[in-house]
Order: structure tokens, then sequence, then C-alpha cells
């Protein structure tokens, strides 16, 4: 799975946000990466020694944020359940939970978007 | 998980400490009147008492010492006597005549709820700041 791939997990049902047609080209999504986007940064000339580094990759990272989010939108309707079942869940813990949600999937848009405005900067390049 | 909004946690508890400190004063509140309480006898006050509370650290690399969040200890009786009041015609009155009524005063109750209120309120202004902060800084991406 890579960068884009893992984005796509964002078109969960509940959420609004569309992708793009062009994400779901693979040839496109190859496009960039991340062990090219790697090399890229760290100026290393062999792919092999990406390939070598074992977790802490930027489409792990990406992929463990796009599921940090999905938890808290989850965690933010149980709460909001819990309190219309009246549940021992009080009214603040269910707001700050819906507000924590919305934040990490503003911040996660965001991320998104960056990630598309770089592959378009890409596409535009002339060669 | 992420720590997207800062400081939410301590917040979090102290919104939760003063909703039970609220939830003690209309206890109070509620009982001036009672003669006759779960024991038998007159209610007694009410009130409660703060600890802090180590929070355990979720990463080791985090700035600073790990944060305090706050609870409620305990609560407490208070020792008061009862108020001796002359009501011969009350089924709880002694021979005498006397009836033991709890010795609380409502503007004192009044007092706790209003420091409750503004507390609940200080905290929930971090929450409301905190988002706000968290808001501004996405916006940087933004054109």
């Amino acid at each position: 799975m890579d960068a884009l791939s893992s984005l796509k997990l964002m078109t969960m049902p509940q959420m609004t946000a569309g992708v793009n047609n062009p994400l779901q080209d693979a040839a496109v999504a190859q496009a960039i990466s991340p062990a090219e986007m790697q090399s890229l940064e760290a100026g290393a000339s062999t792919p092999s020694a990406s390939s070598t580094q074992p977790v802490y990759s930027f489409q792990n990272l990406l992929g463990d944020f796009v599921s940090d989010v999905s938890n808290k939108q989850a965690a933010a309707g149980e709460a909001v359940n819990g309190l219309l079942s009246g549940k021992n869940v009080s009214l603040h813990q269910a707001v700050i939970s819906m507000e924590e949600a919305n934040v990490s999937f503003q911040m996660m848009v965001q991320v998104r978007n960056k990630l598309l405005d770089s592959y378009q900067e890409l596409m535009r390049m002339q060669v | 998980m992420i720590n997207i909004l800062p400081g939410i946690d301590s917040t979090s508890a102290a919104l939760n400490a003063e909703r039970i400190r609220m939830d003690v004063v209309s206890e109070n509140i509620a009982n001036v009147n009672t003669t006759r309480g779960l024991d038998g006898k007159p209610y007694q006050r009410e009130q409660v008492v703060f600890e802090s509370v180590l929070q355990a650290q979720q990463n080791s690399d985090a700035l600073g010492s790990a944060p305090q969040t706050v609870q409620i200890a305990r609560i407490e009786k208070d020792q008061r006597p009862p108020i001796m009041v002359y009501n011969p015609s009350h089924p709880d009155a002694n021979a005498q005549g006397m009836v033991a009524m709890p010795d609380i005063s409502i503007p004192e109750e009044m007092v706790d709820m209003i420091a409750a209120s503004r507390a609940f309120e200080a905290n929930l202004a971090v929450v409301k700041d905190a988002r706000a902060m968290a808001m501004e800084t996405l916006s940087i991406g933004k054109h």
C-alpha cells in the first residue's frame, strides 16, 4: 500500500470528502511512491537503502494517522451514543470528543490537499 | 493516538470535577429542610475535596513533566451540629418542641455554586481556545 492508496481510506461512507478520479489510476499512484519521495528527500542514490529500512516509512506514518482519525470519529460517535442513551457520559466529554474528531479530520484533509498539490505540481512540470 | 488539542486531558478532568462539585452543591440546596436523612438524623452538608493526579506520560520524548489532571478525592460531610428550631407541630420535634434542622446557609451554597460555574466556564474557555489554536494552525496550509 502506498501513500495515495492509504489516503483512499478517507472515503469511508460517513465522510463526505470525495477522492478525485486520477487517484484510481494505479500508474499515477505509483508515480510518487513513498520510496521515491524518501530517496528524493534524503538524496540517497541507492533505492535498496530505503527498502531495507523496516517500519517507519512515510506510508506507515500516513496509514497510522488515517486510522487514528478514524478511531477518533468512532470514539466521538460512541460518546454521543452513550450520552443519548443515558449512559455515564457527560455532555462536555461528548462535545470534546466531537471537536477532537473534527479538528483531526480537518488536519487529514489538509494533508491530502498538500499531497494532491505536490502531485499536480509534478504533473505540470516541463520535461 | 495523536494529541491534536493541546491540554485537553487536564481540562476535561477539571470539567468533570466541577460538574461533581455542582452536583454536591445542588444536593446541599435540595436538602436544606431535610430533618430525616438516610441515617434518620438531619441531613449533613457535604463538600468536595479536589486532588491532582499525575497522568501517565504518553510519549517519553514530550517536553516538560507529565500533565497533572484533577479529580475528586472524596466527598466529605461537614461536621457542624444541626440548628435547633422551635416548631412543636413538626413530626420530628422532640419533647421540648425543638426540631433539628441542617445547618445549611443558602447564601453560602450560592457562592459555592457561582464558584463552580465560573470554574467550569474558565475550563470551557480553555477548550474553545485550544480548538481555535488548532484550527488557526491548520489554516496555515490554506491559500
